[in-house]
Order: structure tokens, then sequence, then C-alpha cells
């Protein structure tokens, strides 16, 4: 089979997941590795020139990251050259002339294995595909976005206060997260503080970003984002239903709350039946503790 | 202006979804349908121009089975001014639905086109995208709030560190991740109201459009894998169990 990999970078560096697409194409056959270049994302320039190269290539499968633009870029791909079309993939295998791939459904309550009929087009989500460490760089090709193809204007960039100096919560190996039981935005400080000693990000539940404590983007769920870090760990959060869906994928869940029959806890490998102002200052310390050695 | 919503009935998100005896969909007993929740922003957004603006209609459309009828009759309580429903009683490829949507597109000719990000059902947020490219329009995916100008939309998209302000002529269409207030609950009034409008509905095949495209075939579906089982550290002094926590977490789940 074979593949064609669309990698992005952040910043000057390839993004974990791309390096774990051109792992899997590896396994799956032919392999090449492009980089749209451009100034920043955008439909239409970036979905004309990818086109371009998957009508010359002929690759059987396009493989993105199921990243915020990968998702939008495989969606508008898979439409323009009426390709099949499956995003946030899991696990992605060939079945004699198809794919067989995994992916959640029903906001992650249901996860459903899927025939993909060939040629096609697949976003894989971040950290689903393990990567060995040393892992060699794969060798990208870039091809320019399509500038005459932009029907839309760039405005401006307006930043936010918070974020930006830490990891993307997406991507993140480690996320901790706050619910209501932090009791207001002046305590964030102790979920910072652990996020940083474990060399995390910072994320929250929806009914913190619904009160303004956090900015949207920290929202950890359903309508928020989906992560499957290494390590996550849910402070003073109860654990409904729609928190579940965005993080039961993690492979290690730590959970802290008062209450001994929180929700949370069914999911935990991890639980702590404790006040979280008491309990995440002395963690924290513990957890320097044991990083240092 | 006229702003279009092209929404999905979905199991409501409070519900829980189990797998069906056939081992390949979900149990329809005991399911609860609302608007999809990204939808449900869409239309608070699109009603939050309404309240600036009275004159802004906001029309909706849905492709889907008959029930869609209740999660169109629920939107038009919120507020909404117009509704159809193009009905499919049997799965129809994902590109076939984008050309259903265009087709109403080109016969409402509404400004701006207003798509949740994903349906929370099949989750794959497709149709946004697809139904820009079947138009050839400008689109912004994932917004966060949309400010009407003159022939022109600025469009709010929340990345990494901030927002992308992206100016689009009109006709633009944008997916919609958030609303800038919680979805609005119908009021008494609005209800009332609503069970008066008629909802046009016709059968998919009277659209006359090309239905081919490739479709996914679902080869079973499963409970995500069962997790808990969990050691819970609850006894003794909290500076020994902070402790004992890292070293498990170094020692056996091997994530420090």
């Amino acid at each position: 089979m074979k593949v064609l990999v669309v990698a992005e970078r952040k910043g000057t560096e390839l993004r974990r997941v791309s390096l774990e697409l051109a792992a899997k194409a590896k396994e799956l056959g032919e392999t090449s590795v492009v980089e749209i270049g451009g100034e920043r994302y955008s439909p239409l320039p970036f979905v004309s020139a990818l086109a371009k190269k998957v009508e010359a290539d002929a690759p059987d499968l396009v493989l993105l990251g199921a990243t915020l633009n990968g998702r939008d870029l495989g969606a508008g791909l898979a439409a323009r050259l009426g390709r099949a079309y499956a995003a946030d993939v899991t696990d992605i295998a060939a079945s004699g002339g198809s794919l067989e791939i995994t992916r959640p459904m029903y906001a992650g309550k249901v996860r459903a294995r899927m025939r993909v009929p060939l040629p096609a087009v697949v976003s894989v989500r971040p950290g689903a595909i393990p990567l060995r460490d040393g892992a060699p760089a794969p060798q990208v090709t870039k091809i320019e976005a399509d500038a005459a193809a932009e029907k839309l204007t760039f405005a401006k960039f307006a930043a936010v206060a918070s974020g930006g100096k830490r990891v993307s919560l997406a991507e993140a190996r480690v996320v901790v997260s706050g619910g209501r039981g932090l009791k207001g935005p002046e305590n964030w400080n102790l979920v910072e503080q652990l996020a940083d000693a474990l060399g995390g990000a910072v994320g929250a539940s929806r009914a913190v970003t619904d009160a303004g404590w956090r900015p949207n983007e920290e929202q950890v769920g359903q309508t928020g984002k989906t992560v499957t870090p290494d390590l996550y760990v849910a402070l003073g959060i109860s654990g409904a239903i729609q928190h579940l869906a965005g993080m039961t994928s993690s492979k290690v869940i730590v959970a802290v709350n008062k209450d001994p029959d929180a929700d949370i806890f069914k999911v935990a490998d991890y639980g702590v039946v404790a006040d979280v102002f008491e309990f995440v200052p002395a963690f924290t310390e513990a957890v320097k503790k044991v990083r240092a050695g | 202006m006229k702003i279009l919503i092209p929404l999905k009935q979905v199991p409501d998100s409070t519900v829980r979804v189990s797998v069906a005896p056939d081992g390949k969909s979900i149990k329809a007993e005991g399911i609860t349908w609302s608007i999809s929740p990204y939808d449900e922003y869409a239309i608070e957004m699109a009603l939050e121009r309404k309240d600036a603006d009275p004159s802004t209609v906001v029309a909706l459309v849905t492709v889907g089975p008959a029930r869609s009828r209740d999660a169109l009759r629920q939107a038009l309580a919120m507020g909404c001014d117009e509704a159809q429903v193009v009905i499919v009683d049997e799965p129809v490829p994902p590109l076939a639905v984008a050309r259903a949507l265009a087709k109403v597109i080109e016969e409402t000719k509404p400004d701006l086109v207003l798509c949740g990000k994903q349906a929370s059902d099949d989750d794959q947020g497709f149709i946004g995208p697809a139904l820009a490219e079947v138009l050839g329009w400008p689109h912004v995916a994932t917004i966060t709030k949309a400010v009407p100008g003159d022939g022109s939309v600025e469009l709010w998209r929340e990345v990494e560190g901030g927002h992308e302000v992206w100016t689009a002529r009109l006709p633009a269409l944008a997916t919609v991740h958030k609303s800038e207030k919680e979805p609005r609950y119908p009021s008494l009034p609005g209800i009332m109201k609503a069970k008066k409008k008629e909802i046009l509905e016709r059968p998919f095949a009277a659209l006359g459009i090309d239905t081919s495209g490739p479709m996914l075939e679902v080869l079973s579906m499963e409970p995500p894998p069962a997790r808990g089982g969990g050691k819970i550290l609850k006894d003794g002094d909290l500076k020994q169990v902070a402790e004992q926590l890292a070293t498990l977490l170094r020692d056996e789940a091997k994530v420090l």
C-alpha cells in the first residue's frame, strides 16, 4: 500500500503525532511524508496544494494527525477528491483491498471497528500509536500552500494571557485538570504547581470553564478537548459522563476527591479520598522528590 | 442577514449509550434524542445575532429520519425562524448529505452557514468542511465568535495561545466549537410559537442530487475498555499517602 503522511510542525519541531503517523505508515507500506508550507493553516490553500500532490502521487491512503487543523484539512481533502474519510482513528490496519480501523463514536461511549474502502483519507488521534523513543526522524518533503486559492483574509491574532508557555493540552503526555472542588480561579496555582512538577499541561472540567474560572480552550470533555496522555490527574472533579468521555482513554488516571462516591473513582487507577487543598501541596512535593531521583 | 444551521439529532449527551445485541449498532431503547451539542452552540451564536439585529433570519435544515422533526421543533422553540427536513430512512454517503445540504443552500440563499464542528454520534466532523468544498465557499473551522460586518463576517477561531481572527466575504461557512454564552432554553412563548410553525418536509430522493460517494461500514461496536478496580488510598497521614502515590506512579505505573 502507498501511504502519504501529512506532517505538522509546532514551531520548528515536527509534532509528535507526525512521528507516530510516519512509524505507522512504514508498517502499512511504501511511505512518503509531506509538509505544507504556509504562514498559517487556511483550508482552501492547504486543500488545493495537498489535492494536487495526492492526484500526482496517487497514494492509497493519506494519513493526517487528528489535530485542530488536521481534522479540517482531512475532511476537506476527502470531499474534494471523493475519497472515503475516517476521523480520529485510534488503530488502523490493512485488510485485503481496504482498511480496518478502530475509532471512538458517541463521544467516546462506544468503540467501533469499521471497514474503510480505498482510496482513503484518515486522521489519527495523537498518542494512539505507540512511538519508540529514538525512532529516526522521517524525511519530509515540503510543498507550498496554494495562495491563489485563498478566499479568506487574515485579520489578526488575539493572544490570551493564560497558557502559551505550557505544552499543548491535546498532545501533552501529562495532564492535570481541576474541577469545581478547587472552589475558585484564585486556587489554580495548586493545579499549575502540580502540572509544572509533572511537566504537564493544565485542563479543566466544563463546570469550571462555564463559570469563567478558566478559558474554554482548557476544557476537557465532550464539548472540549479529548486527551489521551500517559498520566491524567483529576483534582476536585466529580466525573460527569461528559468529562469522562474526554479522558478515559488516558493510560493512567489519578483522581483526588473528597467524596468517596464520586464517579471519577470508577475510572481511576489510583484514587485518593482527600481534600485537594490538603493533599495537592503534599503530592506536588512528593512528585518533585521522586522525580529528582 | 440570513443564517442557516444544518443540524443533526443525536442521542442526548447525558444518556448512557450501549451496544445493541447485533453488536454493530447502539440500543434504541432508553435513548433520548437531542440537538447535537455543537449544533446547539451554532444556534445560540445565530440567535445572539438575532437578539442584536431582529431582522436576522435564522433557518434550520436537517437530513435525517422523521424523528429529526423533534430536534427542529426544539430549535424553533429556542427562537429560530424556519425549518426544513430532508427525510432519509437508510444511511446515505456523507458526501451525498453534503450535496443535499448544498442544494438546500442554493434554494434558500443564506449569507452565513454555521455547522456544529461535529455531530456527537459519529463524531466525524466531515459535513462542515465537505459542505464548504461542495459549495466552493470559504470557511473557517471551529470558531467561537462571529461578528458580521458590511458584506463580510469576522470569524474568531481558538488556537493554541489565543484566537486567529479571519474575515470572510459573504456568503461564507464556519464550523462552531462554542458560543460565547451557553445555549438558551426554549421559553414558554417560544414553545407555543414553535408548535404553529410549519416544517417543510421532503424525501431525499426528491432533491435530484448525485447520491454516490464512499461509505464506511461498521464491523462491530463495543463499549470502551472497562476501567476501574483501581487502588483507593484514603487512610493515614496525607504526606505519607502523597509519597506512596508518587512512588506507585514511578515504580508500578511507570509514568513518572
